[in-house]
């Protein structure tokens, strides 16, 4: 959801970072950990998953597929493995980048039955802490944000650990509501605050976050069983964590590993933007253009052709089949994929240009993505900003530095301008000569 | 249309020769067999599949034998009639695919001289007739055998009399040897012996070989000295697997935009169109093709007339070789097969050849027959599994938009600003066959609707006339539902006759200049109780006022539309034998490629 409007037509994990999908990175990680036996549970847009990895053999690794046809959730998800698993086997997500050395850290210390693999955030909100003593998980808690802090006390009376109850202790000490939520909103955001208050393991834990990584053995089929039979009548998803909770309630030993190898997640289509600069810095100097232009650390695929005059600014990858200029500049950080186009006088820095896009002369795009099979006319602008407010699905997310994210499909008229920020759906027609100011939503006509 | 495979080597035979064979099943798959030499002959036959013969064939030792997986077309599917066939005595066995065509003159003399036949088949003959003239040397005999047959094929043959070798022999049915480390293969597709090795030597018409440890020794038919080239081959033959989908028609018509992409890659700038093969310069052009392929060839009639003004003539192949054809040095003769071993094409294209007329193929499969007899543009669609044609279609269509378009440029129809415009719009076809796949989801609710039907119409007209006629053979050979296409203009004249109360009819209505007579023609059947089906443009809004139910494709442009149309139409039909609980990827009496007449 949060990563639309690029989900609309693609599941998450197909997310093209350095022209590459999210999950060929999982993909690779495990084929260098030697892990080449893998079982995708796809879903959503599980074509297109199908398609690019096909049996494996590409990747040196041989993949089958299962499909979970509602989306119930991660412990559902797990539950359509049962039949085609072993006795032991290991669980990662596609949409988070991980290296050959954080699956050591989960492999390497695993001794028996259920692990699971942390990994520190100091800013927890989204994610599930995993309160452990001695490296033994004994509560795994989501939903524990600052909003729910603040907006409601069900967050905090989930638990009845150590820490939850002293939050509680602070609720029912202070007298005005508004002063109570502000006060556990500083002790959580400031490890000080939360110290003076509960035990210093406890301290740890406030920053320690579920990877969604595990290791398990059969026994959590049961687990997960007992999960979807539960009384759920509020709930549309089954998270594994429920399970894992279970089994920990029923006296199994779940442990904990943590990790401080890359563990990267993408909650925003934005982020895909910074995800994106970090693994093209890993273009090697070594790397030119074809023979006629030299370009260092700019990857250029088979039967692109780029025109005269053009200045690529490497790291930066071009995929097949792209035309390219004259007197195109493309600045660092910048991925752009098969099929594109792009005529002369147009200038991209940081973005992420998706396949079979094209973009007309004179146009200026910066920090921002490009859904595929966009056609664009001349004199785009988006204007690029630090630190704003973006408006996704009538809620406010903040964002470091962006130009706009423009989903599938759409068509946009010459001397088209955005304001940073306003990010425009799938499949719009938009006019020429317009101000895009606010979000579009798919399908649009703008005027 | 048959596979054959042959393996001798360290390993036991039996698993390698399932093996291939399970790889050839697309080639057909009515009944297969295997024969393992070890001291006797060891045979083992089964109706219907690979599978059917797997479970039933007890275990053989032995590391030299020859299997068949076969399509009838002399002889019922039955144990019987499955190759491989022996000789009276056992002591020779041979796996043919072709046809012999003086099978019964052969086999009345064979009878008369005392030998016993056990099958219907036409190529029983051959182990009689190399027994017969069998004087100490396989591969002479074999020769000799050859010698008196007319007809296709390629064939192998074992002996306990010399049980060391596999002979091979070829003419006009495809063969392929592969070298490996640990034994050599013998297979109809080069596809199959992949996984084993890499390296392999196409067997050309009139060449025999002798297989043995050492390696494969090639000679002619009349005894003359051949030096055979080994290739290697880069492509990957898992990539034929079916990883994830339930079909791999449904596979093959997903990879599309890939396909589209690749088939242009490297061939479209804004200078013009880059292609593998010249273009003579030509008064005519006939386009000879069977089955999907000759209704590429009817969209090309109206590209290349549209962009070239050549005149275009598009013909069935079977019928094009026999009506003494009008063919001169001034015609250019396309011919179009996915396989490029399509027995009828191959067939006119040579008699083209013979009239003295330019020829092009068009093709998907390298190395096939029809790349080692005249120059030709590759699709680049990849292997295609699914019996019902699907990404070799569209990109077939997309090469004669490139042919076309080329011929345009260098006949000066086309500006070169009208070609910097084209070469954009080449580009985003790919993009918009996505959203056409994004869109299943619909295609396939709209699908479940009519799996019931017992009867569809498809019309179109202009470009999507062969849209209409393509439409239909794909339902039809895949649901088994009855369903004709029809030039919408056409129906006042006798189709209407055919339109009841409830019959589904789907109309190709995508904006182009003929698409308010498309509508008129929408009416008419309405009016006489159809329900319509329309695929119409995205941004046609007027379209919901005429049809049932509408089908979107993106806005493109009158040339570009049958291509995205297609591929809506292949959903459709795979969707509506989804539903009646077909086996889509290999139909009832279809096989892949046709390689007998």
């Amino acid at each position: 959801m949060r990563c639309r409007p690029l989900t609309l037509t693609r599941s998450k994990v197909m997310l093209r970072i350095a022209n590459k999908p999210m999950i060929e990175y999982v993909v690779r990680a495990l084929s260098e950990s030697d892990i080449t036996d893998i079982l995708m549970v796809v879903g959503y847009a599980k074509e297109r998953i199908m398609n690019y990895f096909g049996n494996g053999n590409d990747f040196d690794v041989h993949i089958e597929y299962v499909e979970q046809k509602q989306q119930l959730g991660t412990a559902h998800a797990i539950k359509q493995a049962k039949d085609s698993v072993g006795d032991e086997f290991l669980v990662l997500n596609g949409d988070n980048l991980v290296s050959a050395d954080t699956i050591a850290d989960i492999t390497k210390r695993h001794t028996k039955g259920t692990s699971i693999l942390t990994t520190s955030r100091m800013d927890t909100s989204g994610y599930a802490l995993v309160i452990e003593s001695d490296g033994v998980v004994r509560e795994i808690v989501e939903g524990l944000t600052l909003k729910n802090v603040r907006n409601t006390k069900t967050g905090i009376y989930v638990s009845n650990r150590t820490i939850f109850d002293a939050i509680e202790e602070v609720l029912q000490s202070d007298a005005s509501k508004s002063e109570i939520t502000g006060s556990i909103e500083r002790m959580i955001e400031n490890g000080g605050a939360v110290k003076k208050i509960v035990e210093g393991q406890i301290l740890k834990n406030v920053h320690n976050i579920n990877t969604g990584i595990y290791i398990f053995d059969r026994t959590i089929f049961d687990a997960i069983e007992e999960t979807l039979q539960a009384d759920v009548s509020d709930v549309s998803e089954f998270g594994i964590t429920d399970s894992i909770q279970r089994m920990i309630d029923a006296g199994y030993e779940v442990h904990a590993h943590r990790t401080d190898h890359t563990w990267t997640d993408v909650i925003h289509s934005w982020d895909l933007l910074g995800v994106n600069a970090m693994i093209l810095e890993g273009v090697p100097d070594s790397v030119h253009g074809p023979d006629s232009k030299v370009y260092d650390r700019v990857v250029l695929g088979r039967d692109s052709v780029i025109g005269e005059n053009s200045h690529i600014k490497g790291p930066a990858i071009i995929g097949r089949n792209c035309d390219i200029g004259p007197n195109v500049v493309i600045a660092p950080s910048t991925s752009i994929g098969d099929n594109v186009t792009i005529e002369p006088f147009t200038y991209i820095k940081n973005s992420v240009i998706f396949d079979d896009v094209h973009i007309g002369s004179h146009s200026t795009i910066k920090n921002t993505i490009i859904g595929e099979n966009n056609v664009i006319d001349s004199h785009f602008v988006v204007e690029s900003r630090r630190d704003l407010t973006v408006e996704l699905d009538r809620k406010l997310y903040h964002a470091d530095e962006l130009g706009t994210v423009i989903g599938d499909a759409g068509t946009i008229g010459c001397d088209v301008s955005v304001t940073a920020g306003a990010l425009i759906g799938m499949e719009c027609r938009i006019e020429a000569g317009t101000v895009v100011r606010r979000p579009i939503p798919s399908h649009a006509l703008v005027v | 249309m048959c596979g054959i495979v042959g393996y001798l080597g360290r390993s036991e035979a039996v698993p390698v020769l399932f093996d291939l064979l399970r790889r050839l099943e697309y080639r057909g798959y009515d009944s297969a067999g295997i024969a393992i030499l070890n001291g006797s002959i060891l045979t083992s036959k089964a109706k219907g599949r690979v599978d059917d013969l797997v479970s039933i064939t007890p275990e053989i030792v032995g590391c030299i034998g020859i299997g068949h997986t076969r399509w009838a077309t002399h002889g019922k599917p039955s144990p019987e009639n499955a190759h491989p066939h022996c000789n009276c005595k056992d002591t020779i066995a041979v796996v043919h695919n072709g046809i012999i065509e003086n099978y019964i003159e052969l086999k009345d003399k064979l009878i008369d001289s005392g030998h016993k036949f056990k099958s219907e088949t036409d190529s029983e003959v051959l182990p009689h007739l190399i027994e017969e003239c069998y004087a100490g040397n396989l591969e002479s005999s074999v020769r000799r055998a050859l010698s008196r047959v007319r007809g296709s094929y390629a064939i192998a043959v074992v002996s306990t009399m010399e049980p060391d070798r596999i002979v091979i022999a070829r003419k006009d049915s495809p063969l392929v040897v592969g070298l490996g480390s640990d034994g050599h293969f013998v297979a109809s597709d080069v596809a199959a012996i992949l996984k084993h090795t890499k390296d392999v030597i196409f067997m050309d018409d009139g060449e025999i070989g002798v297989i043995t440890n050492d390696g494969v020794k090639v000679t002619t038919l009349d005894g003359g000295f051949v030096e055979k080239k080994i290739e290697t081959i880069d492509w990957d033959p898992e990539s034929a697997e079916k990883s994830g989908y339930e079909h791999f028609m449904l596979k093959e018509i997903f990879e599309q935009p890939a396909v589209i992409r690749e088939t242009f890659s490297g061939r479209i700038s804004s200078d013009g169109i880059d292609l593998d093969a010249a273009l003579p310069n030509v008064r005519r052009i006939v386009i000879i093709a069977c089955g999907t392929s000759y209704h590429a060839g009817l969209f090309g009639k109206y590209v290349i007339e549209r962009f070239a003004r050549i005149p275009v003539d598009v013909e069935i192949a079977s019928e094009f070789r026999y009506i003494d054809p009008i063919i001169d040095c001034g015609d250019l003769v396309i011919a179009i097969t996915q396989s490029g071993e399509t027995a009828d094409t191959l067939a006119a294209i040579r008699e083209a050849g013979s009239r003295g007329s330019q020829k092009l193929g068009v093709v998907n499969v390298l190395g096939s027959s029809i790349t080692r007899e005249c120059q030709y543009i590759h699709t680049r669609a990849g292997p295609e599994i699914g019996v019902a044609a699907t990404k070799s279609f569209t990109s077939q269509l997309a090469v004669l938009l490139l042919i076309a378009i080329r011929l345009g440029s260098e006949r000066r129809m086309i500006t070169t600003a009208e070609m910097d415009d084209l070469a954009s719009g080449l580009r985003q076809i790919s993009g918009n066959i996505q959203r056409v796949l994004n869109d299943a989801p619909r295609t396939r609710e709209c699908a479940k609707l009519f799996a019931g039907a017992d009867q569809f119409m498809f019309m179109g007209r202009g470009a999507n006339y062969s849209c209409a006629l393509e439409g239909a053979l794909k339902l039809k050979e895949i649901s088994y539902i009855p369903a004709e296409g029809f030039a919408a203009g056409e129906l006042k004249h006798g189709p209407l006759a055919l339109i009841y109360d409830g019959i589904p009819v789907v109309a190709i209505a995508t904006k182009d200049g003929v698409y308010e007579k498309m509508l008129g023609n929408i009416k008419e059947v309405k009016a006489r109780g159809a329900t319509v089906i329309g695929i119409a443009n995205e941004s046609d809004t007027e379209i919901e006022r005429y049809v049932d139910y509408v089908l979107r494709v993106p806005d493109a442009d009158t040339w570009i539309a049958p291509i995205l149309s297609s591929v809506v139409l292949q959903l459709f039909a795979y969707y509506v034998a989804y539903y009646r609980g077909r086996e889509i990827d290999k139909p009832r009496n279809l096989a892949k490629s046709v390689t007998v007449e």
